[in-house]
């Protein structure tokens, strides 16, 4: 019925390629947030007590915990991984198979961990070191739609110095291995710096009544948290793709 | 030696285009709707996936 069979590429069609992105997805969302609920949720806790200590605000401030019971918002917390995980686990798979210049020598396990890598260095890491996460009472609900575009913007400008890298490394393709790589490092390093220059700095302070620690733990809690989503989405579309690509390969021989 | 086959781009069909799409509006609904494609249902899915939001970076309230 579709024109797959006739695309094949050693066994492995966009849609083999999509179910297991899908897969892995909602393996490392599941994994990333069982790490939310054993890691994350204290310092949430923590915070959401901080914010509770407060006088109610004029003009009535944004109420957590209203609609749904702590409980409930503890399995939200695992589902936004889970859902999260499962639709940046179909755009990896795309990623994957549209990705031409990335570590082509390298089996397929070795270039899904490298793009999981990146996209965590350009999503989740970038982002975090301009704008760190912030636990719950410390962002002012009147400026976060400015702290979104600015966020999203740059997520956007790091994956766009992560194509261009690869872009440029394919450029320099006649120049020696670790000259290449060092150039190419340069150039993203550079680029990166710009990018934390250039983009303006979070419009708010963090409140005084957030102990330094806490805001501390939760930012780091909630990096291993990505971490685990982009790494593990890596891994394990690595562990799925590899074996399904030496397959095709030696059928083929 | 080796092998060129990892060189090789897997063929793209189009529908795939509409599944990045549905992945980048799901993205979105859980993480970032506040009221622009839901209304007053935003808020049960924002108070739903709070603790999510929070932990995963995504700058909230």
């Amino acid at each position: 019925m579709s024109t797959d069979e006739g695309l094949t590429y050693k066994g492995l069609t966009y849609k083999g390629l999509l179910a297991r992105g899908v897969g892995a997805g909602a393996v490392s969302g599941l994994l990333a947030g069982l790490v939310g609920v054993l890691v994350v949720e204290a310092p949430i806790r923590a915070a959401l007590a901080v914010e509770q200590a407060r006088p109610a605000e004029p003009g009535g401030g944004h109420e957590h915990g209203e609609l749904f019971s702590r409980g409930t918002q503890v399995v939200g917390g695992v589902l936004a991984a889970v859902v999260v995980g499962v639709a940046v686990g179909a755009l990896f798979a795309t990623a994957y198979a549209r990705s031409r210049r990335w570590f082509t020598t390298e089996a397929p396990f070795v270039r899904a961990v490298a793009l999981s890598a990146a996209a965590f260095g350009a999503a989740a890491v970038l982002p975090a070191v301009k704008y760190p996460a912030n636990p719950p009472g410390v962002g002012a609900a009147d400026t976060v739609e400015y702290r979104t575009v600015l966020y999203l913007g740059l997520i956007a400008a790091g994956l766009l110095v992560a194509v261009g890298a690869s872009a440029l490394a394919s450029r320099l393709g006649r120049w020696s291995p670790p000259v290449r790589a060092t150039a190419v490092a340069l150039a993203a390093v550079a680029a990166v710096v710009v990018l934390l220059v250039v983009f303006p700095a979070t419009p708010d302070t963090v409140p005084s009544d957030v102990p330094g620690g806490l805001l501390w733990e939760f930012r780091l809690a909630s990096l291993a948290e990505t971490a685990t989503l982009w790494l593990g989405l890596g891994v394990v579309f690595g562990l799925l793709v590899d074996p399904a690509t030496r397959r095709a390969e030696a059928s083929a021989v | 030696m080796t092998s060129p086959a990892h060189s090789l781009p897997v063929p793209i069909p189009r529908w795939a285009y509409a599944v990045a799409l549905v992945a980048l509006v799901v993205t979105w609904l859980v993480l970032q709707e506040n009221g622009i494609a839901l209304g007053h249902a935003a808020e049960t899915v924002h108070e739903f996936f709070h603790d999510g939001r929070h932990a995963l970076g995504v700058p909230c309230h």
